[in-house]
């Protein structure tokens, strides 16, 4: 639950990189955005839309190139070690102790973030058991797939309870299985009171996980809000399955004469995207249903990928 | 907070056991091989500073800083491993400072610096028959420490700027050359050819050997020693402010 106080501040904020060999990159242009405390955050962009820019600044990483930036409070230029003691962090690299076990990686964590000795053990258990690492917890990484790497990067921030935490495209690389213990996990955490910002590319992670949401592009903020506000930002668009007896060659002619935006048909399945409010729609569907014998039908309004698509200048087709 | 450091460096160094067993001992067999072959070709011993002395009982104090050399090339190498890992970034969003960071990583290897000097000098005096100056035991225990925090200190920027791993290598092994070379790690300064003597006496390597020889075999002239101990602090100092300035600034640009 957001208590609207900010967990992070940020304020026309601008990350040149100077490149010898090549004109600057503007990495970030002018960004700003606000996030809550207590919320559940996603950044999505696509690739290069400053996002792991962003978050080396806000993780105090690298420094920008002007503008301003609090994090809890605290001013990112001035306090990085203050805000240090109170974020944990997962990069988008994997960053895990090869050639320690998966035991040591966690205890190792648990003793950089000052938990007591008596705590560290007890914290490994539950965070070994909680991410299904018990078969695996005294081997070593190197020995270990990728997925289980990223298993114990991820891991390794539950041993710790910091007020703010950065995940960086955490569940790249997870079975369906540890992906959905993650999720858990991050919402166990968010419960707790939590801040989690997290970005990533998979949409229907943000969809389920996040309280609100930005989009970037080309280091700026395109779309901020919550969900339901981010969803609006574009022409309403519904997806509509419908399953037929048989399609004869004038429903076939009448369907393909609607004013849609994707018709596609699949044996007596035809599956179609259109524009406008919802009770237009609905009469579409019954003019449709007075011709034909519907066996199925499947309404489905626009996803967080649809807004995405749209406002980063991609089509729907 | 530099003590979890500490033990992170102990626990990677003891995954390895033929990379700590070859930093404990390859000062040692350089000292055998190379001190004893030279010996026996000075046999009437060699001149530095107006002393006569044996090249073993000279060259130990190369031995040594080479030794401190060798723990804090291995140590900068430590960025690189971390890199690979991808946990280099990671630690630099723990809670510490970077000065923590860096002092962390080197403690422990000034420790084994330490253990490796130890079984160094021992053998020198037991199996050689250096005659080495104990009440000088402080200053080869601080010459040894901070000769090892300066070097790391002094590479430190360089790891973190050179990205590849065949370029660092590349650039330690010049660095290393030149500056075991124009020092007084092998041979006295004074019978050297003006220029080279004169760069010698500018390389903190030559600083750092010459202060281990004093208080080693109590050869050089203490004024002298103690201008070069203070230039080498001097030198440690500014390439620690210079290695936190590049953790601060330059590693993500």
């Amino acid at each position: 639950m957001s208590d609207r106080t900010p967990a992070i501040v940020v304020e026309d904020l601008v990350k040149v990189y100077k490149e010898k060999s090549s004109s600057p990159v503007r990495a970030l242009d002018g960004l700003s955005l606000r996030v809550n405390a207590g919320e559940v955050f996603g950044l999505l962009g696509p690739n290069g839309a400053g996002k792991t820019t962003l978050l080396r600044i806000l993780t105090t990483l690298t420094r920008p190139t002007s503008g301003h930036v609090e994090v809890l409070g605290y001013d990112l230029i001035d306090h990085g070690l203050e805000i240090r003691r109170k974020i944990c962090v997962v990069l988008q690299e994997n960053s895990v102790e090869l050639f320690l076990s998966v035991w040591d990686n966690l205890l190792t964590y648990a003793r950089f973030h000052s938990i007591p000795t008596h705590e560290r053990k007890e914290r490994a258990r539950r965070v070994i058991e909680q991410f299904g690492l018990d078969d695996v917890a005294n081997q070593k990484l190197i020995d270990l797939s990728g997925g289980l790497k990223r298993r114990v990067q991820v891991a390794k921030v539950f041993m710790v309870e910091k007020p703010l935490v950065f995940l960086d495209e955490a569940t790249t690389g997870m079975d369906p299985i540890n992906k959905r213990a993650t999720l858990d996990a991050i919402r166990e955490q968010s419960r707790l009171g939590r801040t989690i910002f997290l970005t990533t590319h998979i949409l229907h992670e943000a969809e389920e996980l996040c309280d609100s949401i930005a989009i970037v592009n080309r280091g700026r903020c395109v779309a901020r809000g919550d969900l339901n506000q981010i969803k609006a930002l574009v022409e309403r668009v519904f997806d509509i399955s419908i399953t037929f007896d048989s399609i004869s060659d004038s429903l076939l002619n009448d369907l393909q004469c609607l004013p849609l935006i994707k018709f596609t048909r699949n044996k007596n399945t035809v599956e179609m995207s259109v524009k406008g409010e919802e009770f237009a729609s609905l009469e579409l569907l019954s003019t449709i249903a007075k011709g034909a014998t519907v066996q199925h039908i499947e309404v489905t309004s626009a996803t967080l990928e649809d807004v995405f698509v749209s406002l980063l200048g991609g089509s729907r087709q | 907070m530099i003590v979890a450091i500490m033990y992170r460096e102990f626990l990677i160094r003891s995954t390895s056991l033929t990379w700590a067993f070859f930093d404990m001992v390859m000062p040692l067999v350089y000292l055998l091989v190379f001190g004893v072959g030279l010996d026996k070709s000075f046999a009437s011993g060699i001149e530095a500073h107006g002393t006569m002395l044996s090249y073993k009982a000279f060259f130990l104090s190369g031995v040594l800083s080479m030794a401190s050399f060798g723990i804090a090339i291995n140590t900068s190498y430590g960025f690189f491993v971390d890199r690979d890992n991808g946990l280099f970034y990671e630690f630099l969003t723990y809670p510490m400072t970077r000065s923590q960071f860096l002092v962390g990583k080197i403690l422990f290897n000034c420790l084994l610096s330490l253990g490796q000097s130890i079984i160094t000098i021992g053998f020198g005096v037991i199996l050689l028959g250096v005659d080495l100056r104990w009440e000088h035991a402080l200053l080869i225990i601080s010459g040894i420490l901070f000769g090892t925090a300066g070097w790391f200190f002094f590479l430190t920027p360089f790891a973190l700027r050179i990205r590849r791993n065949d370029m660092f290598n590349t650039f330690i092994n010049v660095v290393y050359f030149v500056l075991m070379f124009a020092s007084s790690l092998f041979y006295p300064l004074e019978q050297l050819p003006g220029w080279l003597r004169t760069a010698a006496y500018a390389n903190p390597l030559t600083w750092h050997t010459d202060v281990l020889r004093y208080a080693t075999v109590s050869v050089g002239q203490p004024n002298t020693v103690m201008i070069e101990a203070f230039a080498f602090l001097a030198f440690m100092c500014a390439s620690f402010w210079f290695s936190v300035h590049t953790l601060h600034r330059g590693v993500l640009k």
